[in-house]
């Protein structure tokens, strides 16, 4: 696996610390990602104003009146070496949230390529994507989306080469190895297999949405008519 | 409640503040003013807090105050009219219920900041007025239109007026929002991806124009392009903030600013200083910037002057001439 290697830790702008743990993403990545995500948020929240997990790499910004950047990085390596032997799932809130999607038609538009381009029925994809179990790898990009993995390799098609300007809100893509849900409606280039009817993200609630690095998440077929009803539902209400 | 209300608007206006820190793990872009000293320095002219919302301009904007005020207007040399009367920029401004307060531009500079006295009110989102209207929240959600009233708080205008009429930003600030250089000196750290772009030294070397494709989440640049950019191609996500510089691979660098997604694809190839972002957020189209690569331990010692004014904004007291 590519994880295994020396941190690069970059100093960035007077006010950013960058950390690139591995070259590739992949879940095993996000795992070693995660480690040091949940240590510096337990063990050096007093010393940095936010930190932020990527997919192959975490940002730790800080106030350098009170903590000099020099010593802000050796500490988060200090702090790598002790977190790397330890079991990632005893960090975890290891929370698990059900996504209820429909699939195909105009929900997802690219349902039919991806079939296309695995060479399997329509049915036989939807059948792959909602029977694994996803760990959230990460959220960023905009608000609320959501990345996960891994993606099935005979699903796992490659993200559009020109992304669509206008996504709605909710919908389900796949870009390769990880599968992504948009919190908003926006730009994007992952392939799309289908909508939820969930709100995902609503920035009238603290947090606006409360699905974290590390939990679980499966995917559920639903009919058009099961998304009417569901409609608008915030995703930390949903019990499946 | 004191109020004002929007009378004329040609370009984009929204409400800001200093942003909304602490939400970037959740995909939440910053947003905030785009020059946030000229932002900070409108609040302490006006007699507010910093984090005060304001009001951001890019064009002109005529506002309608419907009670007594104290006004601030700073940003990339803004003309500013009260009642048709030309006042300076950069200066408390008193004025009385009913009076039609006009912002343009000079043809200098680019964005304005309005402050009134009391801060503008209306929803906090995640801590935060500022408005980020690809996501539809803060503050209204959207850009300002015409016949749109904001609350400001009652406040005791005069006692206000005592406390701020003779305070003056420092003149080197001033000098720098209203006269540009002919070409910007942008200081900045090394990318994340710095050591992956073999021809860095070009970016360094060479002098970049702004363009038109230039808005509030990032700022396009024209110039010799990078062409290790083309061979890096697309690369994981890295978690990004406003300065940072991205060279997508047609090689020509975007400098982000703060409604920039928080996360993004394109190779980072340095990281231009806070202070320094302020200052090209006011160039427009045509200027002139060049890149200074410094260290870690400067930037962390600008950064700290950086942040300590915008907690708290150097002032002087300037002697009043009375007349008669």
């Amino acid at each position: 696996m590519s994880t295994r290697r020396d941190l690069r830790v970059v100093r960035s702008g007077g006010y950013v610390i960058h950390v690139d743990v591995c070259e590739e993403v992949s879940l095993d990545c996000a795992r070693e990602i995660h480690k040091l995500y949940y240590s510096i948020k337990s063990e050096l929240s007093n010393q940095i104003t936010e930190v932020v997990p990527g997919v192959s790499s975490i940002a730790i910004h800080y106030d350098p009146r009170k903590v000099s950047g020099e010593s802000l990085a050796r500490r988060i390596r200090d702090l790598w070496l002790w977190c790397r032997d330890v079991d990632v799932e005893d960090l975890y809130r290891s929370r698990k949230f059900t996504i209820p999607v429909v699939y195909g038609g105009e929900f997802g538009p690219d349902l039919q390529f991806i079939a296309a381009w695995s060479k399997l029925a329509e049915d036989e994809v939807v059948r792959i994507h909602s029977s694994r179990r996803y760990t959230v790898i990460t959220l960023g990009f905009t608000p609320g989306f959501v990345y996960m993995g891994e993606v099935d390799p005979s699903i796992a098609a490659p993200r559009l080469e020109t992304p669509r300007v206008k996504i709605p809100a909710g919908s389900v893509g796949v870009a390769g190895k990880m599968t992504g849900v948009y919190g908003l409606e926006s730009p994007g280039g992952w392939r799309l297999v289908g909508r939820t009817p969930l709100t995902m993200f609503d920035y009238r609630r603290n947090p606006p949405i409360p699905i974290s690095p590390g939990d679980e998440v499966y995917f559920k077929p639903i009919d058009a008519a099961d998304f009417s009803k569901l409609l608008g539902i915030f995703v930390g209400d949903y019990s499946g | 409640m004191g109020s004002l209300r929007v009378e004329y608007i040609a370009g984009l206006a929204t409400v800001q503040d200093l942003g909304r820190d602490g939400y970037r793990a959740l995909g939440v872009p910053v947003s905030g003013a785009l020059d946030k000293l000229s932002a900070v320095y409108a609040n302490a002219l006006a007699g507010n807090k910093p984090r005060s919302a304001v009001i951001e301009v890019f064009g002109a904007i005529s506002l309608k105050l419907l009670s007594d005020a104290v006004v601030a207007v700073t940003g990339g040399y803004p003309r500013v009219f009260v009642d048709n009367v030309e006042v300076k920029s950069w200066m408390p401004v008193l004025c009385s219920r009913g009076s039609v307060l006009k912002v343009s531009p000079s043809g200098i500079g680019r964005i304005h900041y309005i402050a009134v006295s009391g801060g503008v009110v209306c929803e906090e989102v995640l801590g935060s007025r500022s408005t980020y209207v690809r996501g539809g929240m803060g503050c209204l959600g959207r850009p300002l239109k015409v016949g749109d009233v904001f609350e400001v708080p009652p406040i005791d205008v005069g006692y206000v007026w005592s406390r701020v009429a003779d305070l003056r930003p420092p003149s080197d600030l001033v000098e720098k929002h209203v006269k540009p250089e002919s070409s910007t000196l942008l200081r900045a750290t090394e990318g994340v991806h710095s050591h992956l772009l073999e021809d860095l030294g070009t970016l360094l070397k060479s002098e970049y124009v702004v363009t038109a494709e230039s808005d509030r989440m990032g700022y396009r640049l024209d110039g010799p392009p990078l062409a290790s950019a083309r061979k890096l191609g697309r690369l994981p996500s890295v978690p990004t903030d406003r300065g940072y510089v991205q060279v997508p691979p047609d090689g020509k660098p975007i400098v982000l600013m703060s409604d920039a997604q928080t996360t993004g694809g394109y190779a980072v190839a340095l990281h231009v200083l806070p202070r320094d972002v302020d200052y090209l957020a006011q160039l427009s189209p045509g200027r002139r910037v060049r890149f200074e690569l410094v260290d870690a331990g400067s930037a962390d010692e600008e950064v700290s002057k950086y942040l300590g004014e915008l907690e708290r904004p150097v002032l002087q007291r300037e002697e009043l001439e009375y007349w008669g």
